[in-house]
């Protein structure tokens, strides 16, 4: 692990009129490593989403990326630096085809000039015949080859997950942020997308924040959990310590002492 | 039925009609297209009638080079216009944009209006004509149309293109994929700004004459008529609608006064029976088959 983490929140804090959606909360993640959120419905885990994709400002605290601060920035400077992010009602363009909705993520790679691209320059066609070979590649990986034409809009919600994942990777992030990623899946896509998300980290160079309820799933996948309760955080550390820490035991997964068996809510 | 006079206004109504759908095609529902048209065409005529700069002839007759560079600046100076007032105006989405661009056709008109030097509600007569008869409107006309065509089919497979759709179904969602997306809805409405302003030019001259009253509201509701009808899915939809709503009170004449009552149903219910356009994006995937299959 190097000295400066990927990303560091400090004490940030994000409040709603009266409400407060996240208290204080801090913690670094380290580069490479598969980082779980876990908590409750309302505990603000899309918020904090939200703040570190600069989808939402933070109220107060502050936010690191590398070592610098990057707080107030927007979203597309963000994603510019390297922080992806999926959403958990999925944000596709449905009307466009799903080559297309890779191809939007490869926009700034390389990069093209307006004029340039009415007049059909030779970098021009170079930088679209780059892109399609990107997409297409990052369909295969995907496993949506035989879809590209389809409007994204039409297909099947598995695949609809999938593709959300190919265009945040189009973006080439360092970070990749996946808001609960097999919230709508059966069983047995769990298991796949969780190998999946493995491959890709592997593959990509990733590090991999992950905000899901299916709690063995998280156990499995992750390096290190964080839980959210109320907008503070709770606890801090592997999935093994976690599992067994009292307070994460009665706020989240249930009083009975037996974690790791799949509860907290499911939709 | 359709002689050059008709057909000449039935292609500015075209183009008008591109202008329109530009901003739409990146989501952003602007109206402001006749405040650029009255914009282009009030410095049209004032080059070519207060301002005698571009070799106005003795007997009223415009150069062609003179005419060209008209079509340019108005351009020019409606783009630049978009390019000062966009960034404030795109801050606000949907009806609230719509509303916003209304007032600027507002406060064009009402500049225009009371200006001193273009002619009150009277307007400027006797602008030039670089050509003798209507049917020369014809060919620069469709220059114009071509090339706006022409833009819009390059975008498609182009950065900006895609962008501007995939905005049109997800702000947020292309944010936060690291675009611009305040400067892709710019470029749009610039591009939107300086066809109509090229649009405008061409028209005064092919009017003859050129008042506030060009750049009104009822000229925005009747521009973005053309759209609904023809279609917001394709360039070809605006194109489309603009001919038609143009070309059919005239082909109605023969009615009589019911003609009138004919073109508000079509407008009633044009979009009730095609809600997507009469070129909708179903049309155009069954026309792209036929042509792979040909």
């Amino acid at each position: 692990m190097s000295t400066v983490p990927l990303l560091e929140l400090r004490e940030l804090s994000c409040r709603f009129g009266g409400l407060v959606a996240l208290d204080r909360v801090s913690f670094a993640v380290q580069a490479g490593e598969i980082f779980g959120l876990i908590g409750p419905n309302g505990a603000g885990k899309t918020t904090l989403f939200n703040l570190i994709s600069g989808v939402t400002a933070a109220s107060s605290g502050e936010l690191l990326w590398r070592g610098g601060r990057v707080g107030g920035l927007g979203p597309d400077r963000l994603n510019r630096l390297g922080i992806a992010r999926t959403f958990q009602n999925l944000r596709l363009f449905d009307r466009l085809p799903v080559l297309d909705n890779v191809l939007v993520a490869l926009q700034r790679r390389p990069a093209s000039t307006p004029l340039a691209g009415l007049l059909g320059s030779a970098r021009h066609r170079h930088g679209e015949r780059e892109r399609r070979e990107r997409a297409w590649q990052l369909l295969a990986e995907l496993g949506l080859t035989g879809l590209a034409e389809r409007a994204a809009g039409t297909l099947a919600y598995g695949d609809r997950r999938r593709l959300e994942l190919a265009r945040a990777l189009g973006t080439d992030p360092a970070l990749l942020l996946l808001d609960e990623p097999a919230a709508g899946l059966h069983p047995a896509e769990k298991e796949a997308l969780c190998d999946l998300i493995a491959g890709l980290r592997a593959r990509h160079q990733l590090t991999v924040m992950v905000i899901e309820h299916h709690v063995p799933l998280l156990m499995r996948l992750c390096d290190r959990l964080a839980v959210l309760d109320f907008g503070q955080r709770i606890a801090l550390d592997t999935p093994e310590v976690v599992r067994r820490d009292p307070r994460v035991i009665d706020a989240y997964l249930g009083g009975n002492g037996s974690p790791g068996t799949g509860a907290g809510e499911q939709r | 039925m359709i002689d050059n006079g008709l057909l000449v206004q039935m292609l500015i109504n075209a183009l008008l009609g591109v202008s329109v759908y530009l901003p739409l095609a990146a989501g952003q529902l602007s109206l402001a297209t006749p405040a650029f048209y009255a914009l282009g065409g009030t410095l049209a005529a004032l080059l070519s009638t207060r301002w005698a700069a571009l070799g106005v002839g003795a007997d009223g007759s415009l150069p062609l080079p003179g005419f060209a560079l008209e079509l340019l600046l108005g351009g020019l100076l409606a783009g630049a216009l978009a390019l000062l007032l966009g960034r404030l105006v795109l801050r606000l989405q949907g009806i609230y944009l719509a509303i916003a661009t209304i007032a600027l056709v507002e406060i064009t008109r009402v500049a225009i209006l009371n200006l001193p030097f273009t002619g009150g509600a009277i307007g400027i007569f006797g602008i030039p004509q670089p050509f003798p008869r209507a049917a020369g409107y014809l060919l620069p006309a469709l220059a114009l149309l071509a090339l706006a065509g022409w833009v819009c089919q390059r975008l498609e497979g182009m950065p900006l293109g895609r962008a501007m759709a995939a905005i049109r179904d997800d702000e947020l969602a292309v944010r936060c994929l690291g675009i611009d997306t305040t400067g892709v809805k710019l470029t749009a409405f610039v591009l939107s700004a300086v066809l109509a302003g090229s649009t405008g030019a061409l028209a005064a001259h092919f009017l003859n004459t050129w008042n506030a009253r060009q750049g009104s509201f009822d000229a925005s509701v009747t521009m973005l008529a053309f759209v609904v009808l023809g279609g917001s899915g394709s360039w070809l939809g605006p194109v489309l609608g603009g001919l038609l709503l143009t070309a059919l009170p005239e082909l109605l004449r023969p009615l009589g006064d019911a003609r009138l009552v004919l073109f508000g149903l079509v407008i009633l219910f044009g979009p009730a029976l095609f809600p997507q356009g009469l070129i909708s994006p179903a049309l155009l995937e069954r026309l792209g088959r036929l042509g792979e299959r040909s």
